[in-house]
């Protein structure tokens, strides 16, 4: 058995990777005296890729939305029963979710890891569909999807995604609507799934206090040779560089307005450490802007126009990036003209480079301190590891990131004509 | 270094006036905290003022007087996060100010965050910034005006809302029923000064316990901690624990009209048994088999099996001996979700469980109690709990005692459980 490994000694963590002859590739992250072991089983394939061409077919295939977690509700059923039971029985909590680019199952155990962790690879491998079952699951999927309808925070995140972008597929919610998910039927379900569920299109990965070895002999022996692989083509239409709308509203049962508003960054295809380079040097400038350190935070703050709940974020795809940020607002027209003005005047005073560095060294700290938990390492390290690089490769990024990128990344994402906001509502009626 | 604890045990090291000082020795994490605990008995008089105070001392302290100050140092102790709030552990208001930071090996050459951090929390919660000798006059509004709309933002999260509303109602002539943030109407006669009145006996009279997690020796904690403890106390205030059993009543209905899609269905029951009788881990088998896990008989019948709904649990309040059920279903289906939930109840009652639920919920307590030692706070939360509680469990105490409970016991205790409250939270229409 042919195992690598890569040493991130100022961390002290490891990696341990192995390649199954099915495609798929295997990772470890050994964590002493943890007692949580932590192992997902995932697939770069998520609500976004709803075309595709078929290996082997000559025309696409379009599917409903919020097939990607439709499917992923379906694979804990079993010919014989839930899966869910079987973990169950074990003491442990199998979950699963699923994103734009990727469905992920998992569970964390503290006892009889082998076994759980045989449970994973069985189902996943092995789905059970049956045409009532999926019957059943639209009632269960309905309700989800009308919790999310009441919930203002994700509202405010669609509604921006809509606003940004007027057809790539990440506008359209993670689940699908009421609608698009009656159109679902079992034959389309497996046809997703034989397209996806490749091994070599998937990855595994435990996190906890295991023996490298053993994780990897079980691999060997548990996973299916589904043949050759295949290249699956992801279709996506075509997007302009500008906004879809600048500016969304929306009504619904809450105590005051909040908000989402963020830049739309038309970076096309970045891919690997690149990735993570536009990521941090985004994350460091909203810091520098916005952050509590910031004057911008101070006079928001002391006016009354945000409060606790205001955050912010950049998130980067292959197909799409974004920034966002929001929280509670009375007014979040005049949050955005604050936030406008002080990038205007930043952008003509110049960054300063005394904040870069500070930042800049928090933010390595930060990163260092979510090293602790397990569920942690083991959600960044997929999504990271789908855009190509290691989790553990932000670390080189945070030491070598420079003050002129930077600069350079400031001019380019904060474009005051790709702002958009979303704004939600008190509807009148409590 | 000498006197060494095992892994993630509590070890008490300072008890005086009041003030009691913890160490948890964890090796495993990249980082170290602290928690200072102040306790308090929640009423309708200081809920308010409790909940306010840490919003205005986080505001400044003598060393930094803006925010501007605090975020700034923070990022200069290597991205250490500073936060504080309150919380509600049975009839008892908790005001936390919390710190974590990475250990000193990734920090760099000679740094002692530990005693930077103390030290800035120290002077944060004993030397705030202050005008004319009481709390800034502006800070104290926007506090207020900041708290008066996360008291109002409740409602913002149906799920959390429906399920506090249901326990509130329940409890609405108890020190339970009051919220920890307090109410809008009690803000309104707080200034400067009255704030400033309440925070010197805040300071002199509540107990507080500080938890200190790290690879610290005791003694080096006792001398970090020496201007903390040194502070003048007096008339050390005594929390009087709960009151779990009440008169029996009339059930109690209430229903909330929102313009929401969907329906959320509370259901609130005492239990009569709270963290330290002797029934409590049978209980918590109980509440595993009805409502506590993917195995238990509300996720298997109400979601699986009916499809009526995309959650289903019931979970416990420890310190009051409450149990509460939550769903969120379609509006149009109340009755037959309502008669599923019951229905489990009565089975569990006849003593109609399997050995599957049974041993599910007894593996699945065991991965939650072991799963705590992992995070920081967990730890913390675990021996806070056992502190309010007047209990002194271990992590491995805990799992014995839970281990021990047979299905017979934990079938036993449904005698004990009283419906009290229904609570609907559904739309306008």
């Amino acid at each position: 058995m042919d195992i690598k490994t890569i040493e991130y000694k100022n961390i002290n963590e490891l990696i341990y990777m192995y390649t199954h002859q099915s495609g798929l590739k295997a990772f470890v992250i050994p964590k002493k005296g943890y007692s949580k072991k932590h192992a997902t089983f995932a697939t770069h394939y998520g609500s976004i890729n709803n075309e595709f061409v078929i290996p082997g077919d000559s025309t696409a295939s379009q599917v409903p939305d919020g097939i990607a977690h439709f499917l992923e509700h379906k694979l804990f059923e079993q010919k014989d029963g839930s899966v869910m039971d079987k973990f169950s029985a074990l003491g442990s909590s199998p979950n699963a979710y699923t994103g734009f680019s990727q469905t992920v199952y998992l569970f964390s155990c503290t006892d009889k890891f082998d076994e759980n962790f045989g449970l994973l690879l069985d189902f996943v491998q092995n789905p059970y569909i049956t045409e009532e079952s999926v019957e059943k699951e639209k009632g269960i999927i309905g309700q989800e999807i009308r919790m999310y309808e009441d919930d203002a925070n994700w509202r405010a995140f669609f509604n921006l995604l809509k606003a940004f972008y007027s057809n790539n597929p990440v506008r359209i919610d993670i689940a699908g609507t009421i609608d698009s998910i009656s159109k679902i039927d079992r034959e389309t379900l497996y046809k997703c799934y034989n397209t996806f569920y490749h091994p070599s299109n998937m990855i595994i990965l435990v996190v906890g206090d295991v023996e490298p070895q053993d994780v990897f002999r079980q691999i060997e022996s548990g996973m299916v040779n589904k043949g050759e692989k295949r290249e699956i083509k992801r279709i996506f239409p075509e997007e302009a560089g500008a906004l879809n709308e600048a500016y969304t509203e929306q009504t619904l049962a809450v105590s005051m307005p909040l908000f989402q508003m963020g830049f739309k960054d038309n970076t096309n295809n970045i891919r690997g450490y690149d990735c993570l380079k536009r990521e941090v040097a985004v994350k460091l400038l909203l810091e520098m802007i916005m952050g509590k350190s910031s004057k911008l935070y101070d006079e928001l703050y002391g006016e009354g126009l945000i409060n606790n709940t205001f955050e912010f974020d950049y998130t980067i795809e292959e197909n799409y990036a974004f920034s966002m940020m929001g929280g509670e607002s009375a007014d979040p027209a005049a949050v955005k003209d604050k936030i406008s003005q002080a990038i205007a005047s930043m952008n003509k005073a110049g960054l300063d480079r005394d904040s870069f560095e500070r930042i800049r060294r928090a933010m390595k700290g930060r990163f260092i301190k979510q090293l602790n938990s397990v569920e942690r390492i083991s959600h960044s390290f997929i999504s990271v590891y789908f855009k190509g690089v290691y989790l553990f490769d932000y670390l080189d990024v945070y030491d070598k990131i420079s003050f002129e990128y930077v600069n350079e990344v400031f001019k380019e994402h904060f474009d005051l004509g790709n702002m958009a906001l979303s704004v939600i509502r008190p509807s009148s009626s409590k | 270094m000498s006197n060494m604890l095992p892994n993630e045990q509590v070890k008490k090291i300072y008890s005086m006036n009041g003030i009691e000082i913890y160490n948890i020795r964890a090796t495993k994490f990249k980082t170290n905290t602290i928690n200072i605990f102040f306790h308090d008995s929640l009423s309708r008089e200081n809920a308010a003022k409790n909940a306010l105070l840490p919003a205005v001392l986080r505001r400044g302290s003598e060393a930094y007087p803006t925010f501007g100050d605090i975020a700034l140092y923070m990022e200069s102790l290597y991205g250490a996060a500073f936060d504080c709030g309150v919380a509600k552990k049975g009839e008892r208001q908790i005001i936390q100010f919390y710190m974590d930071f990475v250990s000193d090996s990734y920090a760099g050459e000679g740094q002692r965050l530990f005693e930077k951090a103390f030290e800035f929390l120290e002077g944060l919660i004993t030397k705030p910034a202050l005008q004319n000798g009481v709390f800034n006059g502006e800070y104290v509004r926007q506090e207020k005006e900041n708290l008066k709309r996360l008291i109002e933002s409740r409602v913002n999260d149906k799920m959390q809302y429906g399920v506090e509303r249901c326990l509130e109602e329940m409890c609405r002539e108890e020190p339970f029923g009051i919220y920890e943030y307090g109410s809008v109407s009690d803000l309104d006669s707080i200034d400067g000064k009255t704030l400033y009145e309440h925070y010197i006996s805040f300071l002199k009279s509540l107990p507080v316990s500080i938890y200190i997690t790290g690879d610290m020796d005791a003694e080096y904690i006792k001398k970090v901690t020496s201007k903390f403890t040194a502070i003048q106390r007096q008339n050390v205030k005594t929390i009087d624990p709960p009151v779990i059993s009440v008169d029996s009543r009339e059930q109690k209905n209430i229903t909330e009209k929102m313009d929401v899609n969907q329906g959320k269905l509370s259901l609130g029951f005492r239990t009569n048994i709270c963290a330290s009788s002797p029934d409590y881990h049978s209980l918590m088998v109980y509440n595993g088999i009805l409502g506590g896990g993917l195995h238990s008989k509300l996720f298997q019948n109400v979601r699986e099996k009916a499809g009526l709904a995309y959650y289903a649990f019931s979970r416990l309040e420890k310190f009051k001996g409450l149990m509460v059920i939550s769903s969120g279903i379609e509006i149009s289906n109340r009755d037959k979700a309502e008669e599923i939930i019951l229905k489990q109840l009565e089975e569990v009652k006849k003593g109609n469980v399997s050995e599957y639920e049974y041993k599910s919920s007894i593996k699945s307590l065991e991965t939650a109690v072991k799963s705590l030692g992992d995070s920081q706070l967990g730890i913390v939360d675990f021996y806070l709990g056992q502190s309010v509680a007047g209990t002194n469990d271990t992590f491995d105490t805990m799992l014995e005692k839970i281990r021990n409970v047979s299905i017979q016991n934990a079938i036993a205790v449904s005698q004990n459980i009283v419906p009290d409250t229904v609570y609907f939270l559904t739309s306008n229409n």
